[in-house]
């Protein structure tokens, strides 16, 4: 099995998207998520002495940020909550000592009332990582943030053909990634 | 681009009317000058239903991203964090 390394200072470009995505479908509140998924890298940073490189660091922030979640919906304690808390959750480990044996490979589906089409988020947002940084950045803003082709061009000071290149590109990538699985 | 002057595009052309058309940019000229060339062409009629089954697939996701405030709060923590210890 190959050692994955672990690197703090890239987890916000590599995974708050991802994060991001899989806790607004659970807690459906954006002030919520964000300040869960800051949790989620302080308790990574305390705990980094248990990453021993065999899961992926993404399936590692994953675990913790799940039991950000629960500990969430114990606190605020509310009926949806209460649906939504069969997670797989190991009571006994201690807070900032996470162990990479709690870290399944895949999300657990026993929560019922997940987005249906989390799975398809998931998909997509794995296959954006393939993107280089400029690509994944202007096909956001553009597909999935909606902006004005000429409110991007003036950000990134590019032309709009060198916009459609971008997009092309990110667009074709995308559409291979995601071949397999979704067409 | 001199797409005006003429009914038929090359590829690449035929494949930015297509991305275009993915966030109805496209114009009705060039959507139609797309729509001839796909006709013929084999390899855009591939690019341009991969493309439309993309657009679908996006919108169904229902993807939510974080805005590069929210980013650099978090960058902020974490440098803070490490520098700390
Ligand atoms: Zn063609």
């Amino acid at each position: 099995m190959s050692i994955n390394k672990i690197d703090p200072n890239k987890w916000v470009d590599k995974y708050s998207d991802y994060l991001f995505n899989f806790t607004i479908v659970r807690v459906n509140d954006r002030e919520v998520a964000h300040d869960l998924i800051s949790e989620t890298f302080l308790a990574g940073l305390k705990s980094m002495k248990n990453f021993k490189g065999e899961a992926t660091e993404r399936t590692w922030l994953i675990s913790i940020l799940k039991r950000k979640i629960i500990d969430h919906y114990r606190k605020t304690n509310s009926r949806k909550g209460k649906a939504e808390i069969k997670i797989q959750y190991n009571d006994d480990s201690n807070e900032g000592d996470w162990l990479e044996e709690n870290a399944p490979d895949r999300f657990d589906k026993t929560a019922e009332d997940v987005m249906e089409n989390e799975e398809l988020g998931i998909a997509i947002l794995e296959c954006m990582e393939h993107l280089t940084e400029k690509q994944a950045k202007i096909f956001k803003m553009k597909t999935i943030d909606g902006f004005e082709t000429e409110a991007i061009c003036n950000e990134f000071d590019i032309t709009p053909s060198n916009l459609w290149v971008i997009i092309h590109r990110a667009r074709t990538t995308l559409a291979q990634c995601l071949e397999k699985n979704w067409f | 681009m001199n797409n005006k002057k003429t009914l038929f595009i090359d590829c690449s052309e035929a494949a930015y009317c297509c991305d275009k058309k993915q966030y109805n940019e496209a114009s009705l000229p060039e959507k139609l000058k797309m729509l001839l060339h796909l006709v013929f062409c084999k390899r855009c009629r591939k690019y341009s239903s991969h493309n439309n089954r993309l657009t679908e697939l996006m919108e169904k996701s229902n993807i939510k991203t974080c805005t590069e405030d929210e980013k650099k709060v978090w960058k902020e923590g974490i440098k803070k964090e490490l520098t700390d210890k």
